[in-house]
């Protein structure tokens, strides 16, 4: 009797005799309301247009940073575009699953997640170029800068909020991991808006406010979401 | 499904009379007893209808509902502190009747022998869920490799050792068992 042979064995029993709908679901079905599909680009225009409207809606309600104009202009155009890139990949990755599939692209979202928070705490750390009317608060006074930290998870609040809506029932599995896809999505866009005000250039202060704060959000999402994208898989 | 979606109720009748074998007989081979995969069978529906507006039209939604069922038998499991629902000692006389429905005795399909299958689910029992799962997905359920890690939302690498773990233990198992047979 060899494990192979037991096996076959199983696999080749018939399929199991039918079980009727349980009296659960057959109440729910007689009040079957009609629901919308999920349309993942759909889903992703709207949360891309949104989040975007919110952040220049509190970039408004504050200043462009005051060293602006004095900052090599190649940087300030790279830098945006990553911390643009990182919060369009993450969300993408979050939100839109393969061809035929359903559920997002998780181990994607895992590596994206994982990029963009380490990449932006390092390139904060190493590259910094500063102006005239830049600030230095440097290691001893970083927790004077932690407004920033506050102002980036304020950013990413509405995109955290509306993956939070968009991935109701999505992901049955690895939902922490898309949840935190959606936090660093939400904490690059963050970065992007401090990238846009703040005019503190010293690399602790951008490296663990700015970029810690792609880590923080991606935390408290994996946290938090799954207890909304997760409500009707609870037992 | 898209029918179903739209409020049709018999849609839904017809998908489910067209996956429940398959989700049953599933569940049976995880869980070792046709009650208790009945109990997550309807329970797995359940959450399938709750969260029926995640499905994205056009889209295979049976790694969907396998991985609703996976995440079903390890809460159960996990809230239970019991992997395996056992069988030994309580009234439900005919293994493997939990995956068929029907006594094995009177199984005529062919090729499937009731005392091979009776050791293997027996065997199957005593492993660790996530091993458990992953043998059942990929040596019986007929998923590649990368299907079952997909469904049970882990990586390639890491069900490829659960599955192999899963099929030594298993083996070992099998060993024993037959020894003790023949002592």
């Amino acid at each position: 009797m060899s494990a192979e042979q037991s096996l076959d064995a199983l696999a080749a029993m018939p399929d199991p005799a039918a079980s009727p709908i349980g009296a659960l679901l057959e109440a729910e079905l007689g009040s079957l309301a009609p629901v919308t599909a999920r349309r993942p680009y759909r889903q992703l225009g709207m949360f891309v247009v949104a989040s975007l409207v919110y952040a220049a809606l509190l970039l408004g309600a504050l200043s462009p940073r005051a060293d602006l104009g004095e900052l090599p202009p190649m940087w300030l155009m790279g830098a945006g575009a990553a911390w643009f890139s990182g919060f369009g990949l993450a969300t993408y990755f979050a939100l839109v699953p393969k061809a035929g599939a359903m559920t997002p692209r998780w181990r994607a979202a895992i590596a994206t997640t994982t990029i963009t928070a380490v990449a932006f705490v390092v390139l904060g750390l190493g590259v910094h170029p500063d102006g005239a009317h830049s600030l230095h608060y440097g290691m001893p006074h970083l927790l004077r800068g932690h407004g920033c930290l506050w102002l980036g998870l304020a950013t990413s609040l509405a995109p955290v909020v509306l993956g939070a809506v968009f991935l109701r029932g999505a992901v049955p599995v690895f939902s922490r991991w898309v949840a935190a896809a959606i936090g660093a999505a939400g904490g690059c866009l963050g970065g992007l808006l401090l990238h846009m005000h703040c005019r503190i250039a010293d690399g602790p202060h951008i490296g663990i406010i700015h970029g810690g704060g792609v880590v923080v959000a991606a935390g408290l999402a994996a946290l938090l979401v799954p207890r909304a994208t997760d409500r009707p898989y609870r037992s | 499904m898209q029918r179903y979606q739209a409020g049709d109720a018999d849609a839904f009748r017809q998908l489910y009379a067209l996956v429940m074998p398959k989700m049953l007989g599933y569940l049976g081979k995880l869980t070792k007893s046709r009650a208790a995969a009945d109990d997550l069978l309807q329970q797995t529906f359940l959450k399938i209808h709750r969260a029926r507006g995640a499905y994205v039209a056009g889209a295979d939604p049976l790694p969907w509902f396998y991985s609703i069922a996976h995440r079903t038998f390890l809460d159960e499991a996990r809230k239970n502190q019991r992997a395996i629902v056992r069988t030994a000692g309580d009234d439900v006389p005919e293994v493997p009747a939990g995956i068929t429905g029907e006594s094995a005795d009177r199984s005529d399909a062919p090729g499937a022998d009731p005392e091979l299958a009776r050791a293997a689910l027996d065997a199957l029992g005593e492993l660790p869920p996530q091993q458990r799962e992953a043998v059942v997905l990929t040596k019986l359920e007929g998923k590649s490799v990368a299907e079952a890690a997909t469904i049970a939302g882990t990586t390639v690498g890491a069900m490829k050792v659960r599955a192999h773990r899963g099929y030594e233990a298993l083996r070992k198992l099998l060993t024993s068992a037959k020894k003790e047979s023949v002592a």
